[in-house]
């Protein structure tokens, strides 16, 4: 489903076509039914982009999957290094867990800042990703966290940076047969910072509702590491390598942001190529960035952390 | 095709047959009769559908009806009745948040929904629990007045 902000008034008279609706308790379960439905089927979390596109006739399946009764789809859980979460949690789960907001604030934060808390009580981050969005809001932090996606199907189980799972707008590299069961990346250690800046919803109805997270962390005064991922600039979710690069060993004082910032938005028309709407969004861009820079740099976004 | 569901609506527990296409808020106004959940815009973007769903507020119009089998929806129908209104209901009326009505009842749950877990809020917690219902009458200040005058009920 492609949405926008764009209230778009619709009535019950565009009706969603009729489907088979099954709700398997078991991976294994869901992954049959997949397997054997040959592309007809499609999985449903939270239905949020789901639901709109059927209505819109985006897709047309014959069977639903539900796949929120699945428990490894549900949990969100530590291991000494990594955190995961599950394919099937809410963003309402993401941002009220302690253990998201220790170990990856960033990510934590941009779920809290999802549409209402209405779409964050169905909206899974799952269906956020596979459903490839380029204003997606969790992907930036996904990306500036290195996450991996465990992707599962009924021969086979692997395991997939989310950067390579989205290989274009609204376009995965999953296969019909596949199911993402979750996410995973290394827990930050307490001396990373983390950035995230979104545009809100009412001042982002102009323009695309871009945003920047990044991580950051700095010794004796210098960029010893970072990340940048920008949200809604680029058509498929990555890192802004060329600017990390710029950035490390650099003491992060107001020239030196200046200067990133401009790469930033370089890197964007660069990547995106020239559209009509490439001199509104620079400004904004190079902003966002700073903004950004300036929560990490102060710890505005810690808060949360103990 | 339809499909046998059974969930809990504003208590009672009911037993309905449903097409799997049809959404919460259809199979609440057109098989169960509960008017009083409104449709908007029906993409999720307005609130006037809001129910609570195992006590979280939900957009009705984005939830397909077989979601709710096994589980518990609360509507504005189960907040009070013309004789006896809730509280928040008093309040509304009370503090001119109603106007032409239609935002009133989505708006009604998710107030509902914030005091259950926060009885003290914020006007910054207020505004955030309603963000994601849409009044085009009152301009939201008589709204925040209402649902902040019961905290201070509750607090005496
Ligand atoms: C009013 C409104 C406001 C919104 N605001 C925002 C916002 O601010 N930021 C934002 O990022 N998004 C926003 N969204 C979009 C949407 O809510 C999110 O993308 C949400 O996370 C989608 O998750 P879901 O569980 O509802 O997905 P679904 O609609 O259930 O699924 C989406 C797609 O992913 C597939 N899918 C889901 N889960 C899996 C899985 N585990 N394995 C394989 N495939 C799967 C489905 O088949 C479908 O194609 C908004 C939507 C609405 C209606
Ligand atoms: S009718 Fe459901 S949000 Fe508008
Ligand atoms: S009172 Fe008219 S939309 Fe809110």
């Amino acid at each position: 489903m492609k949405w926008s902000s764009n209230l778009q008034p619709q009535t019950e008279s565009i009706m969603i076509p009729s489907f088979d609706y099954k709700t398997p308790k078991t991976l294994q379960e869901a992954c049959d039914l997949l397997q054997e439905a040959h592309g007809k089927a499609k999985i449903i979390a939270g239905g949020t982009d789901l639901v709109i596109g059927l209505r819109n006739g985006d897709s047309n399946p014959s069977l639903l999957i539900d796949i929120t009764s699945l428990k490894e789809l549900r949990r969100i859980e530590e291991t000494d290094e990594t955190l995961s979460v599950g394919a099937a949690v809410t963003h309402s789960e993401i941002a009220s867990s302690p253990l998201v907001r220790q170990y990856g604030i960033v990510l934590s934060k941009a779920a809290s800042e999802i549409g209402s808390p209405q779409i964050r009580n169905l909206g899974t981050i799952g269906g956020n990703i596979v459903n490839g969005s380029p204003a997606a809001d969790t992907l930036p932090p996904l990306i500036v966290l290195d996450a991996i996606g465990k992707v599962i199907s009924r021969d086979r189980e692997r395991n997939v940076p989310v950067a390579q799972l989205v290989k274009g707008p609204y376009e995965t590299s999953l296969k019909p047969s596949e199911i993402l069961v979750g996410v995973s990346f290394k827990k930050l250690s307490q001396d990373i910072r983390s950035g995230f800046i979104r545009l809100a919803r009412r001042e982002a109805m102009a323009i695309a509702r871009m945003s920047i997270a990044l991580l950051l962390q700095v010794q004796e005064g210098k960029i010893q590491n970072i990340r940048i991922a920008p949200g809604a600039i680029l058509p498929t979710p990555q890192g802004l390598s060329d600017v990390e690069e710029f950035l490390k060993g650099k003491s992060p004082d107001e020239e030196v942001l200046r200067i990133a910032s401009r790469k930033v938005s370089e890197a964007m028309i660069r990547r995106s190529g020239i559209r009509p709407s490439a001199p509104y969004k620079a400004p904004v861009v190079e902003a966002l960035f700073l903004r950004a820079m300036r929560r990490a740099l102060e710890g505005q976004d810690e808060t949360g952390r103990s | 095709m339809e499909i046998t569901i059974k969930f809990t609506i504003n208590g009672k527990m009911v037993k309905v047959e449903v097409p799997p296409h049809w959404t919460l808020l259809r199979l609440l106004r057109e098989r169960l009769g509960l008017t009083g959940t409104k449709e908007g815009c029906g993409i999720g973007e307005c609130g006037a559908c809001t129910v609570l769903l195992d006590g979280m507020p939900v957009n009705a119009c984005l939830v397909l009806a077989p979601k709710v089998d096994g589980r518990s929806v609360f509507t504005v129908e189960g907040l009070g009745s013309r004789d006896a209104l809730h509280p928040l209901q008093k309040s509304y009326i009370e503090h001119g948040a109603v106007q032409c009505g239609f935002c009133t009842p989505g708006m009604l749950i998710s107030s509902k929904a914030l005091l259950d877990k926060n009885p003290h809020p914020t006007q910054d917690e207020i505004k955030e629990a309603i963000s994601g219902n849409l009044c085009r009458c009152t301009g939201y200040q008589q709204i925040i007045e209402a649902i902040e005058a019961i905290d201070k009920d509750v607090r005496g």
